[in-house]
């Protein structure tokens, strides 16, 4: 097979000891970010990215592939101890893991969800290794009026099935939206939204508005509550690792996890959470004997794997299309710009090296996380302990450097402390913040494209819905943002919602 | 946070709604002032099609609907998002403002203590990177409720010297030195 040839090779280039030491950083600083509360690996790639100017490209992304995998391994240590989920991909594994640290057993909650990762991460990669080459293949006979369609499905998804409300979603992208058309317009030269500010011709650097929402959005959301909030770390007593018998109840969920993730994550209307309740629900289901709501591991092990397996479904549609489904992988679309790459089904063709390199560097970086998280989980979980008040100090000192280190400009600092002040505001209201972050990177795209499309018709509308494959796209979007609403529609009560997954 | 359902609504109808109202009126000014905006874009459409008013005009309408529908949907009795209520009165209770005034007023001098500024012409220069981030860290520490001044300011020199010989020596990234100058380091 060509595909084992190509991954041979990316071995080759990611076992070198460069790359590798790059994979070290990468993993270590996503556990690390991915353990600390607040704090994601979208922020640390947005971070990351006036730093790695320097840095040839595989490396870079080697790193950021390490960054990517480790946050969601380390996630789900604060979810089982801290019980506050990192991201709302992790909320799931809360319920039973919190019950289970409880009752110190917290050792067995973390290793399950380790080596449900390690299983469901290493799976997926050899999916995408597989599935990956065939889908940009097809992608070849992709026009602007399918791009622009599957761009309005990825807005659609990630809006529509994220959050408690889609009112708030829709605002929360639109916003984005019109900060991606701050600036230049590229076909004419039109200033758009400049307000008059010689500053924001150019646009509104992405790093900018990823760290205001992300860091000074928290930082200031967590400053305003401190005084009334307390969180109790709980101690990690006894064995860290399973007994035989929780391995038996463990392994199963494992797969069947990661079998409801990586498509979910895969399609271009993907995302991490709805994977995580369908497995818990399911494992809930087919297990009713099993201890639920007072710590059953089926409902940790299930849900860890289906998470990372949808995190690594989300890279499919990020490499073989160009198009992000989350905020982390816009971020790494931005990382992939600055090197002057183009996502998409071309990526595979034009630069081999790096997209194999960067698919052996999952193998491997998921077996270094394994070996970083089974033995020294009692490290990361120190890391905890930081006290609160110098961790976000500290986040905020970071954030100030990364946008200043930018351009040595004042004027970014103050815009993403503007930012920040955004997100606190919708931290506080519940709006999610990454359709925002979608809608900043993916919005100035989409307008290409569907200016593209008109183009190539000649200005005739219909374009979007003869063609098959825009119409079926356009179908699938309309769809997703429907669904929520059929139960209602069908009279049984409220709108079907991601993030109320209460127990009773 | 707690989960407080949609009990006790009529209670919290009218004053904890109050912030979500004012970020309705918020949104539909700056779409007011977008779609006002959008209208002055020159409308040469060089070689394509569709020019460069069309999306800034569709974001801003849309923009400006969501706000209304927001605004409805937190004074209208019938229509009121009881997700959101709860939601608004729980952060009431638990918000502590000025503790986000400080943090905001700290990070502006910050900034401008990073930099240094000019005003009319005369340049004021900055304390630098060094000493800036230094006196940053513990101040804000000791806002956010730590009583350990001594520890946080080493840890805060320490943080700031790390980064500054690694960003300038190693990522040949500039930071401001400011008064390092003065000491030749």
């Amino acid at each position: 097979m060509d595909v084992l040839g190509d991954l041979a090779g990316g071995f080759g280039a990611a076992l070198s000891p460069e790359n590798l030491l790059f994979a070290v950083i990468g993993v270590t600083l996503g556990t690390l970010v991915g353990v600390l509360p607040g704090i994601g690996p979208a922020l640390t790639v947005a971070l990351l990215l006036p730093l790695t100017y320097n840095f040839e490209p595989t490396g870079a992304f080697i790193m950021f592939a390490g960054i990517y995998y480790g946050g969601m391994y380390g996630g789900s240590t604060t979810s089982i101890l801290l019980n506050t989920p990192g991201e709302s991909a992790s909320v799931v594994t809360t319920i039973e893991g919190f019950q289970m640290a409880k009752q110190g057993r917290g050792g067995a909650a973390l290793a399950t969800a380790a080596i449900g990762s390690f299983v469901a991460g290493t799976i997926s990669t050899l999916a995408i290794t597989f599935l990956a080459p065939p889908i940009a293949f097809l992608a070849r006979a992709f026009q602007p009026a399918d791009y622009f369609a599957l761009m309005v499905l990825a807005f659609v998804s990630v809006t529509a099935l994220i959050g408690r409300s889609l009112l708030r979603g829709m605002i929360s992208l639109f916003l984005g939206l019109f900060i991606g058309l701050i600036g230049i317009d590229n076909l004419t030269g039109q200033a758009r939204f400049t307000f008059g500010v010689p500053q924001l011709l150019n646009g509104l650097d992405v790093v900018v508005v990823a760290v205001g929402l992300f860091a000074v959005g928290e930082a200031l959301y967590v400053a305003s509550r401190l005084r009334h909030d307390r969180e109790d770390i709980i101690p990690v007593k006894g064995r860290l690792l399973m007994n035989g018998d929780e391995f038996r109840r463990s392994w199963k969920p494992w797969l069947r996890g990661t079998a409801l993730g990586f498509p979910i994550g895969a399609l271009p209307a993907g995302g991490a959470e709805i994977p995580t309740f369908l497995s818990y629900t399911l494992e809930k289901r087919l297990n009713p004997r099993a201890p639920w709501g007072r710590g059953a591991i089926e409902g940790v092990a299930g849900p860890e794997a289906a998470n990372n397996a949808a995190f690594s479904g989300v890279l499919v549609p990020l490499l073989t299309l160009g198009i992000p489904t989350s905020a982390t992988a816009a971020i790494l679309l931005v990382a992939f710009q600055i090197y002057n790459l183009q996502p998409g089904p071309l990526l595979f063709t034009n630069s081999p090296d790096l997209v194999w390199a960067l698919i052996a560097s999952l193998y491997i970086g998921n077996v270094m996380l394994l070996v970083l998280n089974l033995p020294l989980i009692r490290i990361w979980v120190k890391i905890l302990a930081i006290p609160r008040a110098l961790l976000y100090g500290a986040i905020l000192v970071f954030a100030t450097l990364g946008v200043y280190s930018l351009s040595n400009s004042l004027i970014d600092v103050f815009v993403m402390y503007l930012i920040g002040v955004a997100g606190f505001f919708m931290r506080r209201y519940d709006f999610p913040v990454g359709p925002m972050i979608l809608g900043v990177i993916l919005g100035p795209l989409m307008e290409a494209q569907f200016r593209r499309a008109l183009q190539i018709s000649e200005g005739d509308l219909s374009v979007f819905v003869t063609r098959p494959i825009s119409l079926v796209i356009l179908l699938f979007a309309a769809a997703a943002l429907f669904l929520p609403y059929l139960p209602r529609l069908l009279g049984r009560g409220r709108r079907l919602t991601v993030g109320t997954g209460s127990e009773d | 946070m707690d989960e407080r359902g949609s009990g006790g609504a009529a209670e919290q109808e009218s004053g904890s709604l109050l912030g979500p109202r004012l970020v309705a009126v918020f949104l539909v000014a700056l779409a007011g002032l977008l779609l006002q905006q959008a209208l002055q874009i020159g409308s040469t459409r060089g070689y394509s099609v569709v020019g460069p008013t069309t999306i800034p005009l569709v974001v801003a309408g849309v923009l400006l609907l969501l706000g209304v529908v927001l605004a409805v949907r937190c004074t209208l009795a019938r229509t009121i998002d009881a997700d959101l209520a709860a939601r608004s009165s729980e952060e009431e209770i638990a918000t502590h403002w000025p503790t986000v005034g400080i943090i905001l007023g700290i990070l502006v001098l910050y900034a401008v203590a990073l930099n240094g500024f000019r005003l009319v012409g005369v340049v004021v220069p900055g304390l630098g990177y060094v000493l800036a981030t230094g006196l940053f860290l513990p101040l804000t520490a000791r806002v956010l409720g730590s009583r350990h001044l001594l520890r946080d300011a080493v840890i805060g020199f320490a943080i700031a010297i790390v980064v500054y010989l690694a960003f300038t020596r190693f990522l040949g990234v500039r930071l401001p030195s400011g008064v390092l100058d003065l000491v030749g380091l």
